[in-house]
């Protein structure tokens, strides 16, 4: 890390130290019950044995394992079905309708239907999630593909490229950046999607976890799993950065 | 096809007319357009903006069908763009693909996927034709609007075509640049065997690089006029334009230009 990156981070590291701190004395003056908020102290104690003790890795898999699948099929079908009805009118306004309607709907809503039609297993929890994420990455797909410049699809055109060569090496690239932007809100969508799907439905993950402590009283286990989902999800976002960077990294430059 | 590869093609614009459906009623643009451009020929269009010289470019290039009237590239009529015709766009910055390094961006112009090796010394080539050497890894936008237009070239050039189509090639750079740029494409269009088409507003440039020039006037688009510049060659960009034929010629077709009745601009 460069001194220059450290001095930018420094404030907000210590202010997050300072309210820590604050919660900490807080807690040992008893202006809050430590049953309802415990002492960052007492979570960070819970949140080093479940980290060496290596429990916190199959609920984080289960939850990572579903939030990879439900999402991975929403961006592929986003951006299948978003170049589609971008590029071919007919597509558009064979799905056009379907779509606008099933996106407007909180996705949370269609949870206890889902469970009553689907059951309480893995594919239930696929769908919603994949549900959930689908339709940023479609929307945004739609509008990159539409609002290309006909220059550059001309410009494969007359260098004797067919309809496929131009969707798969002028489109796709050309609509990244915006694709991208769909797919970190889709992120954020699916992530909840799957924590919800888990405690309404547990079987595994963290949101069962989460959802049995909090039943339990377990407060502090609750805090200390809590920062866990918080650190995954951090983690997820600094990924999803760091892949957009490669890959959209011409689109802010290219704009003059 | 019948012509051998490498060689220049020979255009024929056959009573080519268009015309748009609008919402205020069908617009003519073009009525009636026939031009013979002969092999190795540089031909330029000149006309006033919204005389339709891009449409018909682009109906050339096999872009957008004719409403009546046909294309003929050697013996084949044209219905698409045709491998061996190369078009150079107004807007290099829309033209070159953003995502790919400049070198990637004239790789596309390769017709057939050449080896790997063989692909990249090709680039290397064209990209050392207009004088972009040191710059095969840069991005598009990371070079000025005249070195972009200058990678266009060298994708264009890469396609190996037997005739290359140009509108306002230079329009959108400094006056400096496009002298620079006109005189790498007469000296590019020496080298390679190639038809040039170029559509221009720009008489001095029309004058200064064809062998004819064609006179487009608006609404309908029509040829009025077909003038010879017979100025001798090598050109240059100083000396030729001090030529006294080289005035008549352009003395007469700006005369012819700005004469229009329905000049909106007097």
């Amino acid at each position: 890390m460069s001194a220059a990156r450290f001095a930018s981070l420094a404030p907000g590291l210590a202010f997050i130290a300072l309210v820590l701190a604050f919660l900490e004395v807080a807690v040992d003056r008893n202006w809050v019950k430590a049953v309802l908020i415990p002492a960052p102290s007492d979570t960070a104690v819970v949140l080093w044995n479940i980290i060496w003790s290596g429990a916190f890795a199959d609920p984080v898999g289960d939850t990572l394992g579903l939030l990879f699948a439900g999402y991975g099929i929403a961006c592929v079908l986003g951006v299948v079905l978003g170049v589609l009805m971008g590029y071919f009118r007919g597509v558009y306004n064979l799905l056009e309708p379907l779509a606008e309607v099933l996106r407007t709907i909180p996705k949370p809503v269609l949870l206890p239907p889902l469970m009553l039609f689907l059951g309480l297993g893995f594919p239930m929890k696929i769908f919603i999630v994949a549900l959930a994420g689908v339709f940023p990455v479609l929307i945004n797909t739609m509008q990159a593909v539409r609002s290309i410049d006909p220059v550059l699809i001309d410009t494969a055109r007359t260098f004797g490229r067919g309809t496929g060569a131009i969707l798969w090496r002028v489109m796709l690239p050309a609509s990244a950046p915006l694709i991208l932007a769909g797919m970190r809100v889709s992120l954020g969508f699916a992530l909840v999607l799957v924590i919800l799907s888990e405690m309404l439905a547990g079987s595994g993950g963290l949101g069962q976890l989460l959802s049995d402590m909090q039943k339990t009283f377990l407060v502090r286990e609750t805090f200390a799993w809590l920062t866990i989902i918080a650190v995954v999800g951090f983690a997820l976002t600094a990924m999803f950065d760091w892949i957009e960077r490669r890959i959209a990294f011409w689109s802010r430059s290219a704009v003059e | 096809m019948s012509a051998p590869p490498n060689s220049a093609a020979r255009l024929r614009i056959d009573t080519v007319a268009k015309t748009f459906g609008g919402k205020a009623g069908p617009v003519e643009a073009l009525r009636s357009v026939t031009l013979d451009v002969a092999a190795g020929e540089f031909l330029a269009v000149v006309g006033p903006s919204g005389c339709g010289k891009s449409t018909l470019l682009q109906i050339v290039a096999g872009l957008m069908p004719a409403s009546s009237g046909r294309v003929v590239l050697d013996a084949t009529a044209v219905t698409a763009p045709p491998a061996d015709v190369v078009y150079l766009f107004q807007q290099y910055s829309k033209s070159l693909f953003p995502w790919l390094t400049v070198e990637a961006n004239v790789m596309f112009g390769l017709r057939q996927r050449a080896a790997n090796g063989d692909a990249r010394a090709r680039c290397r080539h064209y990209l050392d034709m207009v004088g972009l050497a040191g710059f095969a890894a840069h991005y598009p936008w990371q070079l000025s609007g005249g070195m972009q237009q200058r990678v266009a070239i060298a994708r264009a050039l890469a396609a190996e075509p037997r005739a290359l189509l140009m509108d306002e090639p230079f329009s959108s750079v400094d006056a400096l640049t496009r002298l620079d740029l006109q005189a790498l494409i007469l000296d590019l269009w020496t080298k390679n065997r190639l038809t040039v088409m170029l559509v221009t507003h720009d008489v001095d440039e029309a004058v200064f690089l064809a062998d004819r020039v064609a006179v487009l006037t608006p609404r309908p688009g029509v040829i009025s006029e077909i003038v010879e510049t017979g100025l001798p060659r090598p050109r240059d960009a100083v000396v030729t334009r001090e030529d006294p034929r080289f005035l008549k010629v352009r003395h007469h077709l700006l005369e012819k230009l700005l004469a229009r009745p329905d000049d909106v601009r007097r």
